[in-house]
């Protein structure tokens, strides 16, 4: 039988590292009959992937298995010259120098949500602490009104996911999209009636040259930043406490010196993003080793393979602190990469900052995950740690 | 492959081929050379892989309105040949050209 690689098999949501060296030493430009696209698993291949949008477009949606009507109109499924257009109207509040008023609730949010777990023996790190702390930041980063903090939060983990037997969006799945959007709509008119000193209500009043975001733009960047902010903060939160659960030294010089926990997110980043898997389409014919893409054919670009490529990373397979991996691929690159970077490992490093002033040593539980069924993202579903 | 020479602060100079296409900032990154931090990954939102053009000025294409106003938040002193390396693509008219990298980047 001939090596195959399937997106939406259980084995690849628990550990797709065995088949991504596969795919970069044999198939560096495999055919995935399963997925139906090409996969680029090498660093190279997905950082010239990156640079070239005119080619690789992001206009056909950019998740591996993409949710109604979201190509074309919002940031990260449309294509220069639109998408610049949309992200200068909202880039602004997620510039680095624009966030630091965040840090300080940020701070209170973690050292409360820690608080809970004080004298506690064994919790879920995902329901009992990074699902709190993720969707109060999320909603005070973008002004949203509190009261549906946990339908939101459980909303947005399950529009990400896909049917492992259908391979597309469930019912279940395209529902939870449909609740967002909703919230999202109403959010907007309120904020459109009584516009506050919040992103949303500069978003959808906002205005470049006279150009005017129309609804779906508004609305669908909304639903898309909730997703985005919740679910990607969330699920790589739960990557990063694993990596410390499991990483031994690494935990123990991090929580001794919290200096070091901007470095070891990096490579966390690096080693296990959780926004393993995005997809472009062919604008025009390209051969590549030796297969020749067609125009029109969607292409796989695996960042959490080409974060492990050792053609680019010395010894890929180690988790090192020391590493300082510039140029991973873990908040993709190049026009897309992720907005909310910069909020992200702020809020991260707050977070594990109070976490470990209250847990400074842990340990796994469960001895294998609950891995969520997604063809773009790679967390598990609950992380049991027990202190101590 | 265009080769590019990057100048470290501390007077390093590194000589890159970097493949046609990629950006200055990711043929820095990709070889483990100091004095660009890049956090943005490329998106022009962060002026962390700032740079003084050396040479080859006139076959660059004149900065983007993004550029130009990202470029009013580096850390270094800006001066009339900064410019952002992400923004500035390998092409084979800039084999040979030559970037100072600045003191500072955040
Ligand atoms: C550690 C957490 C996060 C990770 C690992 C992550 C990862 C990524 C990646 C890989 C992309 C590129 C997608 C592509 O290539 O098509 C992306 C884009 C994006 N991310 Fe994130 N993200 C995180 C947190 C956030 C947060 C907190 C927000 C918002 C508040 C956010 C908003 C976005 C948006 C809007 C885009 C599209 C940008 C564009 O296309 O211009 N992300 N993210
Ligand atoms: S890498 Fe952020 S502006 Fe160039």
């Amino acid at each position: 039988m001939g090596f195959s690689f399937d997106p939406y098999s259980p084995a690849v949501d628990s550990d797709p590292f065995p088949l991504y060296k596969t795919l970069r030493d044999e198939h560096p430009c495999f055919w995935s009959e399963e997925a139906g696209m090409w996969v680029f698993s090498r660093y190279a291949d997905i950082v010239t992937a990156l640079n070239d949008w005119q080619t690789y477009s992001s206009a056909s949606g950019n998740l591996m298995t993409e949710l109604p009507n979201r190509a074309g109109s919002t940031l990260g499924t449309t294509d220069p010259p639109r998408h610049d257009r949309l992200r200068g109207l909202v880039q602004h509040a997620f510039l680095k120098r624009n966030l630091e008023a965040l840090g300080g609730p940020m701070r209170d949010i973690a050292a409360g949500a820690v608080a809970e777990l004080r004298g506690v023996k064994q919790f879920d790190f995902i329901n009992d602490f990074s699902s709190k702390f993720t969707v109060r930041v999320l909603f005070a980063a973008l002004g949203l009104p509190m009261g549906d903090e946990q339908t939101v939060r459980d909303k947005a983990v399950l529009m990400v996911q896909s049917d492992p037997v259908t391979r597309a969006k469930g019912p279940e799945h395209i529902a939870a999209y449909n609740w967002m959007r909703d919230y999202a709509a109403g959010v907007i008119a309120e904020r459109r009636k009584h516009p506050q000193d919040d992103l949303i209500s500069h978003f959808s009043a906002a205005e470049i040259d006279g150009d005017k975001l129309d609804e779906m733009e508004v609305l669908l960047t909304t639903t898309t930043l909730i997703m985005a902010g919740i679910e990607s903060l969330g699920g790589f939160m739960s990557m990063f406490a694993l990596n410390m659960a499991d990483y031994h030294d690494a935990r123990r010089r991090v929580a001794a010196d919290p200096k070091l926990i901007g470095d070891a997110v990096e490579e966390s980043l690096r080693f296990n993003t959780s926004a393993q898997r995005f997809r472009r389409r062919l604008q025009k014919d390209v051969a590549i080793h030796g297969q020749t893409m067609k125009q029109g054919d969607f292409v796989c670009l695996a960042y959490g393979s080409g974060n492990r490529d050792e053609r680019q990373f010395q010894n890929p397979d180690a988790y090192d602190i020391n590493r300082k991996p510039k140029g991973h691929l873990g908040f993709g690159g190049g026009v897309h990469a992720c907005l909310g970077s910069a909020i992200a490992r702020m809020a991260i490093i707050i977070a594990f900052e109070e976490f470990f002033k209250v847990i400074p040593e842990f340990h796994r539980v469960q001895e294998q995950l609950p891995w969520m069924p997604s063809s773009t993202f790679r967390s598990p579903l609950r992380l049991e740690l027990a202190a101590g | 492959m265009p080769k590019i020479t990057y100048i470290e602060p501390n007077g390093n100079e590194s000589v890159v081929d970097v493949p046609e296409g990629w950006t200055l900032m990711q043929g820095a990154t990709s070889n483990g050379i100091d004095g660009i931090e890049a956090e943005c990954g490329g998106s022009c939102s962060c002026a962390t892989c700032h740079c003084y053009v050396e040479t080859h000025a006139d076959k660059l294409a004149a900065a983007s309105e993004t550029e130009e106003a990202m470029l009013t938040n580096v850390a270094a002193e800006r001066r009339p040949n900064s410019r952002l390396s992400c923004q500035i693509k390998a092409i084979a008219e800039l084999d040979g050209m030559v970037v100072r990298l600045p003191a500072a980047q955040s």
